[in-house]
C-alpha cells in the first residue's frame, strides 16, 4: 500500500490534462481499478465512516439517543481528561515505554535480519527463521501467564538467580522492573515476526555490488556498513515512520495482564486507563475522547516524523 | 487501542442504524401489549404453567463459572432446556465471555440491540446503579407489571418487607427479578480457613486473636516448611477477600465504605487501616505471606494449597474449603481444612466485620428490556421462580432427575452428588438447578445442607456468622442517576491509589509513615464528596 501511494499522489496532481490521463489510464487498467474498488469500500467503510462516531466525545452519549441525539458538552470529557489525577503520570508511561520500545525494539529486528543474512548455511537460516517468528503466533494471554510464572519468586528466572547468591522476589512486584520485562518479552515476540520485512528488502540488494565490494578489498563488516544497511535504509526509515504515527498507542491488554497496583507507577499507561475508566465505567464519551486525543497526537509524530525523514534522507511515505 | 476504539465505533453505528430501523415496530407491538394487558387483567391474576405461547423470547446471561469447561452455551446445560418445558415459553439465549460480563453488557448496550431479558447485577456493575438503566432507557420500571402479572413474587415481598425494601430503588422502582437468600444459613458463607491437621500436630488451638495468628503462621512456616503460610487472591484487587473485612475487620474498618452510627466511613482513611497495614507489611517482612502475593491469583492459590506451601487462607465454604480439600488430601492423607473465626484484636471480642450478605444479592438478578417484544410474557415466565414449584425447580432441579421427594425433603440424586462423569457436586448441581450459585428464585436453605457434604463446611458458617457485619456493613444503597458519574471519576481514582498505597506499604516500599501523605491525597481527590454522596443514598435508603 504505502509504496503505490506517491504514485497515485502525482497524478492526482495537475489538471486537465491529467483527467484525459487518468480516463486513458483507466481505459487501459481497467481490471486493476476493477480489483481495487473492494479495497476502497473496506476503507471508506470500516476506516472513514466510523470517524463519524468520534463525534460523541464531544457529547454524553447515551445509546438510547442515538449518537446525533445525545447532549452536546462540548469539551468537557478532554478536560476531564487532562484535569484527572493520574493525567501526568500515564502520559509519561506511554510515553517511556513507548520510548523504549522504540529505542530496544525496533532495531533488534533489523539486527536479526543483518546476522541471518550474513549466516551460510540455507537450512540453518530457515530454521532460524521459524524458531524466532513463532513466538508472534502465541496468543498474548499465554504469553503473559509464562512471564507471570518465569518471574514469580520461585519461577525459572528467581531460581537461577538463587544460585548467584540472590533471593528472589516475584519480579512484577517491581517498579522498576516492569519496563524491562515489557520490553525484554516484546522483543522475543516479535523480533523473527519484524524482521521478514528486512530480510525480504535485503535479498532484493544487488549481489554484483557484494562483488564488487569483494574485489575492492572490503571486509564483511565494511560490506555490511557500506552496501546492506543503505540498501535497506529506505525500509527502515519508513517502518520508523509508521512507528512515530503509534507512539502514544500501547495496548492495554499486555499491561492489563501484567500490572498490579504497585508496578502502576510505571506500567499505567493511557489505554489501561481509559480501559479501567472508560470500559468498565460505561464512559463511552470519554473514551472517545481520550482516543480522539491520541490519534490526534500520533498524527502530529507521524507527519513530522514523514517530514524530517524527507528532508534527512528522501525517504518518505508522501 | 486504536482497533479497539473502532471496534466500538463500527459496533456503534450499526447499532444505532438497527435501532433506528426497529424502534417504529416495537412502539407498535409495545401498544398492542398493554391493550391485550388490559382486556386480560382480570382474567390473567394466576397463570397456570406451562404457558401456551408460539412467541420465543430472548435472553441474555452469563453462564455460571461453575460451568466453564463443562458447558459451552446454555443449550447444554439441562436447567435451561427444562425452564423452557415447565415455564412453556421458548427461549434463546445468549451467553457473554464467563468473566467478562461486563464489557460484553457494555458492547450490547452501545449495540442498541437488545434482547427481551437480561441478567445481569444492575445494583453492583451497572455504572450509576439500577435507577439509571431506568432513565437511560435500558430497562423497564417493572412496578405495574410485577403488580399486575407476577403474583408469586409480589406475595413473597408483601411478606417480607425488609426484602421488598432493598430489591427496590431510591423512588420505590423495582427494576429486575430478584435472587433472594432465602435463610440466614445461606447468607454467611466466607471466611478464614486453616489446616487442622497443622495445628494438631503443633499442639496449637484454631488461632483468635491477631497475636494468635502470627505465632501460627511462623510456626507453619518454621515446623511445617510452608513457603508462603498465608497466601490469598490478589485479583483483580489485592487480598481480594478482605473486601468483606477479612483481618481488617479486628481493626475495627473495611476495605470500603461503612457506616457507624449513621455516619459512613471510607475504611482506608480510618486509623485502624494503618495498623492494618503495619501487620502485613511485618507478615510479609517475616515471610508469612506469599511472596508472590501481588500476581497471585486463583489458581496459584490452588497450587500453593493442594502442594501445602500454604496452610491458611481465606475462601468460601463451597469453593473454598470444598474445592481444596481433596486437593490437600491428594497431598497428606491426614489433612483437614477448617473455619477458623474472623480474627479480633483481643480474646473474646466480636470482629466488627467479615463475610455476611443481605437478604437480596444483586447478581443473578433479571430485568426486562425496554425493546421486549411482550414484556408481560417476559414477567409471567420469571414469576415462575417465586411459586411453590418453582422454587423446588431453580433450587433442586426436576424430580426424579436431579432430586427425590423423601418425606417432604428434597434430597439431591447420586447424578449430582456422586456425578458419573466425575463432575465435582458444585458443577453437577449447576447443570441440573440453580441452588448452587443464583437466578431469579429464593434459595432454599436445604440446598446448602446438602451441598456442604463436608461436616467442617457445616460447622463454617457458624464460625463465620460470627461478626457484627449485620449492624456495620452497608445495605445496597446507590448514588442518584446525577450523581453516579461523579461519584464513580472520585472512587475510580480513589481506589486505584488505596490499591498502590496497600501494596506498596505491605510489600515494603515506601515506609509506613507514608500512610499519612496518602490520606492527604484522598482528601485531595474529594473523599470528603464521595462520603456526602454515601451518606445521602444511605438517608435515602433509610428513608424508604
Amino acid at each position: 500500500m504505502a509504496k503505490t501511494q506517491p504514485a497515485v499522489g502525482k497524478q492526482a496532481l495537475g489538471s486537465a490534462a491529467s483527467t484525459n490521463r487518468f480516463i486513458r489510464d483507466f481505459r487501459i487498467n481497467k481490471y486493476l481499478y476493477l480489483m481495487m474498488i473492494p479495497v476502497v469500500a473496506y476503507y471508506l467503510i470500516f476506516h472513514y465512516a466510523p470517524m463519524y462516531g468520534a463525534l460523541i466525545a464531544f457529547k454524553e452519549y447515551s445509546p438510547m439517543k442515538g449518537i446525533l441525539g445525545s447532549d452536546w458538552v462540548g469539551l468537557k470529557h478532554f478536560q476531564d481528561f487532562f484535569n484527572s489525577y493520574y493525567f501526568w503520570r500515564i502520559l509519561k508511561n506511554t510515553i517511556v515505554i513507548s520510548l523504549y520500545s522504540l529505542i530496544f525494539e525496533f532495531p533488534a529486528p533489523i539486527i536479526l535480519a543483518l546476522l541471518i543474512n550474513e549466516v551460510r548455511s540455507k537450512s540453518f537460516k530457515r530454521v532460524a527463521q521459524t524458531i524466532t517468528y513463532m513466538p508472534y503466533f502465541i496468543s498474548l494471554v499465554v504469553i503473559c501467564g509464562i512471564i507471570t510464572d518465569f518471574t514469580n519468586a520461585d519461577g525459572i528466572i528467581n531460581t537461577l538467580f538463587t544460585y548467584f547468591g540472590y533471593d528472589g522476589q516475584a519480579m512484577l512486584q517491581k517498579p522498576e522492573l516492569f519496563r524491562p520485562i515489557y520490553i525484554l518479552s516484546e522483543i522475543w515476540q516479535r523480533i523473527g515476526w519484524e524482521s521478514i520485512i528486512y530480510i525480504a528488502a535485503l535479498m532484493s540488494i544487488d549481489v554484483e555490488q557484494y562483488e564488487a565490494a569483494r574485489m575492492d578489498g572490503a571486509s564483511r563488516l565494511k560490506q555490511m556498513f557500506y552496501i546492506t544497511l543503505p540498501g535497506i535504509l529506505p525500509t527502515i526509515s519508513i517502518m520508523l515512520i509508521l512507528r512515530m504515527g503509534n507512539l502514544l498507542n500501547v495496548g492495554f491488554e499486555k499491561i492489563i495482564l501484567l500490572y498490579n497496583p504497585i508496578t502502576y507507577e510505571t506500567a499505567d499507561v493511557i489505554s489501561s486507563f481509559v480501559y479501567r475508566k472508560g470500559l468498565l465505567e460505561f464512559g463511552w464519551s470519554y473514551s472517545s475522547a481520550v482516543g480522539l486525543f491520541n490519534s490526534v497526537i500520533n498524527l502530529a509524530l507521524l507527519v513530522t516524523a514523514n517530514y524530517v525523514s524527507r528532508k534527512v534522507n528522501k525517504n518518505s511515505l508522501w | 487501542m486504536k482497533k479497539w476504539l473502532s471496534s466500538v465505533l463500527v459496533l456503534m453505528m450499526l447499532g444505532t442504524s438497527l435501532a433506528a430501523c426497529s424502534s417504529k415496530e416495537e412502539t407498535a407491538t409495545n401498544s398492542k401489549n398493554t391493550e391485550s394487558t388490559n382486556d386480560t387483567e382480570t382474567s390473567s391474576k394466576a397463570v397456570t404453567y406451562p404457558i401456551k405461547t408460539d412467541k420465543k423470547l430472548t435472553y441474555w446471561g452469563e453462564i455460571n463459572g461453575n460451568l466453564i469447561g463443562v458447558a459451552a452455551t446454555h443449550e447444554d446445560v439441562p436447567f435451561f432446556r427444562d425452564w423452557q418445558k415447565q415455564t412453556g415459553v421458548p427461549l434463546k439465549f445468549t451467553a457473554p465471555p464467563t468473566g467478562q460480563v461486563k464489557e460484553a453488557l457494555n458492547v450490547m448496550l452501545a449495540s442498541g440491540d437488545l434482547p427481551d431479558m437480561i441478567e445481569y447485577n444492575f445494583l453492583g456493575d451497572f455504572p450509576g446503579g439500577p435507577e439509571k438503566a431506568i432513565n437511560d432507557g435500558y430497562i423497564l420500571k417493572l412496578n405495574d407489571l410485577i403488580d399486575k402479572h407476577a403474583p408469586n413474587l409480589k406475595k413473597y415481598l408483601q411478606d417480607n418487607p425488609d426484602v421488598d425494601k432493598m430489591v427496590k430503588t431510591d423512588s420505590g422502582s423495582y427494576y429486575a427479578f430478584p435472587f433472594v437468600r432465602g435463610d440466614d444459613f445461606l447468607r454467611v458463607f466466607q471466611g478464614p480457613i486453616i489446616r487442622q491437621d497443622w495445628l494438631d500436630e503443633l499442639g496449637l488451638p484454631v488461632p483468635e486473636t491477631i497475636d494468635d495468628w502470627t505465632k501460627t503462621l511462623t510456626a507453619f512456616k518454621e515446623k511445617k516448611g510452608a513457603k508462603a503460610p498465608f497466601a490469598v487472591v490478589s485479583k483483580p484487587r489485592f487480598f481480594n477477600e478482605s473486601g468483606n473485612g477479612a483481618f481488617l475487620g479486628a481493626f475495627g474498618v473495611t476495605r470500603g465504605f461503612y457506616q457507624e452510627d449513621g455516619k459512613i466511613k471510607f475504611g482506608p482513611s480510618e486509623s485502624g487501616f494503618k495498623e492494618y497495614l503495619k501487620l502485613f507489611r511485618q507478615w510479609y517482612a517475616d515471610g508469612l505471606i506469599d511472596k508472590n502475593i501481588a500476581t497471585a491469583d486463583s489458581k496459584a492459590l490452588d497450587g500453593n494449597m493442594a502442594s501445602g506451601a500454604t496452610g491458611a487462607s481465606v475462601g468460601n465454604a463451597g469453593g473454598g474449603i470444598g474445592k481444596w480439600q481433596p486437593l490437600v488430601e491428594g497431598n497428606d492423607p491426614k489433612a483437614v481444612l477448617v473455619a477458623a473465626p474472623y480474627p479480633v484484636l483481643n480474646k473474646g471480642e466480636t470482629p466488627k466485620f467479615g463475610q455476611k450478605h443481605q437478604a437480596y444479592a444483586s447478581e443473578g438478578t433479571v430485568a426486562i428490556s425496554t425493546s421486549a417484544k411482550d414484556p408481560v410474557l417476559a414477567v409471567e415466565m420469571l414469576d415462575y421462580g417465586y411459586s411453590e414449584e418453582g422454587r423446588l425447580f431453580f433450587n433442586f432441579g426436576t424430580e426424579g432427575v436431579s432430586y427425590n421427594m423423601e418425606d417432604g425433603y428434597p434430597k439431591y440424586t447420586d447424578l449430582l452428588m456422586k456425578n458419573p462423569d466425575k463432575l465435582a457436586p458444585a458443577q453437577a448441581i449447576s447443570m441440573y438447578a440453580r441452588g448452587s450459585y443464583n437466578g431469579p428464585f429464593i434459595q432454599d436453605k436445604r440446598y446448602a445442607e446438602q451441598f456442604f457434604a463436608l461436616q467442617t463446611q457445616r460447622d463454617a458458617v457458624g464460625i463465620w456468622k460470627n461478626t457484627d457485619a449485620a449492624k456495620y456493613s452497608l445495605p445496597p444503597i446507590t448514588p442518584t442517576p446525577e450523581e453516579s458519574s461523579e461519584y464513580a471519576t472520585i472512587m475510580n481514582d480513589i481506589n486505584t491509589l488505596v490499591d498502590e498505597m496497600t501494596l506498596k506499604i505491605i510489600l515494603g516500599q515506601e515506609p509506613i509513615d507514608q500512610y499519612e501523605s496518602y490520606v492527604n491525597k484522598m482528601n485531595s481527590l474529594h473523599l470528603d464528596r464521595a462520603i456526602a454522596i454515601q451518606q445521602a443514598a444511605l438517608d435515602r435508603y433509610k428513608a424508604r
